[in-house]
């Protein structure tokens, strides 16, 4: 008989489960559409930065045909004022919004897990001064601080040679997420290795010599995982709403980049005129990120048999 | 002399998406102004009687959350010069109330008796006060009260943001001290303000009192000086007079004594404050032909979400019927009041109008970073302004600029051709990305990288989309770089923290060229966004300035004008039409040419 590994126990459950099936299908799709759609885009006949003078009035702006002007050239209409196709803005914005997402989803967990490692399995005085240092960046006016701080830390990442405009600032954007981001599941780790590192194949580690990097990285962070991956999935939908919210009061990405935030801030002036502005990006953004919540809650179902709903 | 941020932020809320800048003056108009025939003014309906226009209140509502300046000598933002001048602070000449463009912009006596008398080489003016003259505890107000105003201005320390026009002009010699380690160095001129105390006989020497008569000696001829005395030359309670009348400095913006038929009695800033006027009992009508005061009251009220205003006035139910709007019509409103930009809709027939703002739109180019006039030419011609005026609202954003004289100054404008020949061939409105590589590879320098300054709204965001677009079309690579509107002025006069170029707009502070082209070019006026130092041009500008021909003086300002384009010191993009809207019971409603303003003057409620 041949025993499975966790691994594999885990990808068997989830295949079960058809919404979660569909949810990283969907997933898998944005990320395709985020990597392909810009290099794809021009040979179809998509461009973000091109006017369309045509497509809207030349009394205020308006998109000239109902719905934001909705037509075959532009199935998800034009910009009210320059006729920007949106379709285009949505597909490059896409991948901005991703890039933001998840790589600042991966800083996050990295410094979260070795913290949270150390602090737990350290105890002592190391565990209360890491857990203070926590407390303190919990207790930071995160919004407030972002906001006040975006011109000073753009021009301090530009020193450092990050090309200004956008560049700059998605780098600026990944940045604060993962600083102010980590603490939260830093404790959980913690918590986690705390019951961890008194178990007996730790004691065993111990009795054997082992070096403490090897006790730490090798024994304790496998049995990690799960509470990882699972709070991995649950932190990059938030990330994308997170650098919506953060593009939407205006320190995100420089026009003529263009990012979900930046398009819903823009749609809600044109709200009562053209409502559909605001539900496009919407929509996507919601699809985008209840997916990522299915598949995560699906994760930890996957990963932890006793939970039954 | 440059202005700081307060009163910059407060003329980006009122401008909304245009953004305003400075007191402004319209002036005779050679074009139909696009409303003229629509625009409704007191000959349209019966007029009512003067008592049934007596009474009531007008509600002024605004985004601002207080007023940059009431202080006589500091306000200058167009709208506020307008409705305190109307109001609380009389000056010696003032303009006239009608629709009619070139008359709004001709000159009557105010608290003077004619408008000015100059000797023959205009370098002395006087004025002579009228009877009847009080301030609002019923003292009389004297020659020495003007005197004392306009001694204010140069008290620089205290008295800030405000024109200058008096420290330019009068005949004091400049400030000796010119060691920065001193703090006497702040000051410009050799007279400290009455403050310090400093030069006073300089000053006595320069403005003098004989009697009702006011008298400036002037350090040049100054043709238009009667214009100039609109502008922070209203007379302040000489404490020497008026013991009781205090001038309370750096606070007297709080709360300036009234010498008009208002007054103020409450002043409570931030969102939801609002400053009320009320009769100034001690007024005598008699000794005012400008104003004809027919509320009871005013009340401004602060820090009302531009959204929530226009949809307040367009219901226009209750107090809101006798509302006007402090600012303009939100974009996507634009086409719920007007038919097109010519006609608001029949339920705005009488309550919306639609014309020129005084504002000339442009960029600047900081010429030191920009040496290489072929490529200032380059950018000129890739720029897209027909999308930035699609962008702005099309038709209803005005017409497109060739130069910073705007067409609604009258004689003082003349076409520049900067779109037709000046570059040597037609550049079409589109732009020409094909002609600006050649500029630049005429230029025998590659293009440097450029990054665009811009004060930050959603409207501007598009319109920096645009400028990177279409100059990247000809190979010029543009970086936006978008700055919190408040700080946008700040950071754009500092040579360190500007880029090499931005965006910006002017309005003449009357109607006379000399108050567009030198500030703009020259270092006279504080507003040389292009850092310009260019020997010939600031040479001619003087020459200008000291032309007493009024025709002469048009002519060299029209040959500087397209001088300066020639030479790409500026993008011109779009002379600005405003449009924007009252209540159903406040008449009459009509831009008041010489601010770009309601016609405070003569506005009433109807029953």
């Amino acid at each position: 008989m041949v025993g499975r590994s966790l691994r594999q126990i885990v990808w068997a459950r989830l295949r079960r489960d058809r919404l979660a099936m569909v949810c990283l299908f969907v997933l898998i799709a944005y990320y395709l559409i985020g990597i392909f759609g810009p290099i794809l885009g021009p040979s179809l006949g998509l461009d973000p930065y091109a006017f369309d003078r045509d497509s809207i009035s030349n009394q205020g702006g308006r998109p000239v045909l109902p719905n934001g002007g909705i037509s075959g050239e532009h199935p998800l209409g034009v910009e009210w004022g320059t006729g920007r196709d949106l379709l285009s803005q949505l597909l490059w914005g896409l991948r901005i919004s991703l890039v933001v997402a998840t790589t600042a989803t991966l800083l996050t967990v990295t410094i979260g897990v070795v913290i949270g490692i150390v602090a737990g399995y350290a105890g002592g005085w190391v565990d209360l001064l890491i857990g203070r240092f926590m407390d303190l960046v919990l207790a930071f006016p995160f919004i407030l601080i972002v906001l006040a701080l975006s011109n000073v830390l753009t021009d301090r990442i530009i020193a450092f040679g990050v090309p200004p405009g956008t560049p700059s600032r998605i780098v600026y954007l990944i940045l604060v997420i993962s600083v102010f981001g980590w603490p939260y599941l830093a404790r959980i780790v913690r918590g986690q290795v705390i019951s961890l590192r008194e178990r007996e194949f730790v004691e065993a580690a111990v009795a054997m010599g082992s070096s403490r990097r090897r006790i730490l990285f090798t024994e304790i962070l496998p049995n990690l995982w799960a509470p990882i991956i699972v709070y991995t999935t649950l932190l990059l939908p938030a990330y994308v709403g997170f650098e919506a919210a953060l593009s939407f009061l205006g320190v995100g990405v420089i026009p003529p980049d263009t990012t979900f935030g930046a398009m819903l801030a823009n749609s809600v002036n044109y709200f009562v005129q053209v409502p559909i502005y605001l539900f496009i990006p919407g929509t996507i953004l919601a699809i985008l990120v209840v997916s990522f919540n299915l598949l995560g809650d699906a994760l930890r179902d996957a990963l932890d048999p006793r939970v039954t709903r | 002399m440059l202005r700081t941020d307060a009163w910059l932020r407060r003329a980006l809320a009122i401008g909304v998406s245009f953004g305003l800048i400075v007191a402004a003056c319209g002036g005779t108009e050679t074009t139909p102004s696009p409303t003229a025939a629509t625009t409704p003014g007191p000959d349209d309906t019966p007029a009512p009687t003067e008592e049934a226009k007596t009474g009531g209140t007008i509600y002024m509502l605004t985004q601002a959350e207080e007023f940059d300046d009431i202080d006589p000598q500091r306000a200058y933002t167009g709208e506020d010069l307008a409705f305190f001048g109307a109001t609380i602070m009389r000056s010696l000449t003032s303009y006239i109330y009608t629709d009619d463009d070139a008359v709004a912009n001709t000159l009557q006596p105010d608290l003077a008796t004619d408008t000015g008398q100059a000797n023959d080489e205009a370098t002395e003016w006087s004025f002579t006060l009228r009877d009847g003259l009080t301030w609002e505890d019923g003292s009389e107000l004297v020659c020495e009260d003007v005197k004392y105003g306009v001694s204010r201005t140069y008290a620089n320390d205290i008295i800030v943001n405000g024109p200058t026009y008096a420290i330019q002009y009068i005949d004091i010699p400049d400030n000796p001290v010119t060691d920065e380690a001193d703090p006497n160095s702040v000051f410009l001129k050799a007279y400290y303000g009455p403050y310090d105390g400093t030069g006073q006989e300089l000053f006595d020497e320069a403005v003098s009192c004989d009697g009702k008569t006011i008298t400036f000696k002037l350090n040049q001829p100054v043709a238009d000086f009667n214009y100039t005395v609109t502008l922070g030359f209203s007379p302040v309670p000489d404490p020497a007079i008026h013991p009781d009348l205090e001038d309370t400095g750096e606070q007297y913006t709080l709360r300036p004594w009234s010498n008009g038929p208002y007054k103020i009695d409450e002043y409570t800033q931030g969102n939801g404050g609002h400053l009320t006027l009320i009769r100034n009992e001690a007024w005598d009508p008699a000794s005012d032909p400008v104003r004809k005061a027919y509320p009871d009251k005013w009340q401004v009220d602060f820090g009302i979400d531009a959204k929530v205003m226009d949809q307040r006035i367009i219901a226009s139910e209750g107090d809101d019927a006798f509302a006007i709007q402090y600012g303009s019509v939100q974009p996507e409103n634009l086409s719920t009041v007007f038919a097109d930009p010519e006609t608001p809709n029949p339920d705005f027939a009488t309550r919306a109008t639609s014309d020129f703002d005084p504002f000339a739109r442009y960029y600047w180019i900081d010429t030191n970073k920009i040496s290489n006039v072929k490529h200032r030419q380059a950018m000129a011609v890739a720029l897209d302004r027909d999308a930035i005026r699609a962008n702005l609202g099309g038709d209803y954003a005005g017409a497109l600029g060739d130069g910073v004289i705007k067409p609604n100054l009258g004689d003082q404008y003349a076409p520049t051709g900067m779109w037709t020949d000046l570059f040597g061939q037609a550049i079409p409105d589109t732009g020409d990305p094909e002609f600006a590589k050649q500029l630049i590879a005429d230029s025998g320098e590659p293009m440097p990288a450029l990054t665009w300054d811009y004060p930050q709204t959603a409207v501007r965001d598009q319109e920096a989309a645009i400028v990177v677009a279409s100059l990247g079309l000809a190979g010029i690579t543009v970086t936006a770089n978008p700055i919190p509107p408040g700080q946008y002025y700040g950071i754009v006069f500092d040579d360190e923290a500007a880029h090499e170029f931005g965006w910006a707009g002017w309005g003449p502070d009357w109607p006379n060229a000399s108050t567009v082209i030198p500030p703009l070019f020259t270092d006279k006026g504080g507003w040389n966004l292009s850092r310009v130092h260019d020997e010939d041009f600031v040479d001619a500008v003087q020459e200008a300035i000291a032309e007493l021909d009024h025709d002469a003086q048009a002519e060299m300002w029209h040959e500087l004008n397209t001088l300066a384009m020639e030479r790409v010191y500026v993008i011109p993009t779009t002379f600005g039409l405003s449009q924007t809207f009252g209540g159903t019971k406040v008449q009459p409603l009509y831009q008041w040419a010489p601010y770009g303003s309601w016609p405070y003057a003569e506005m009433y409620v109807t029953p």
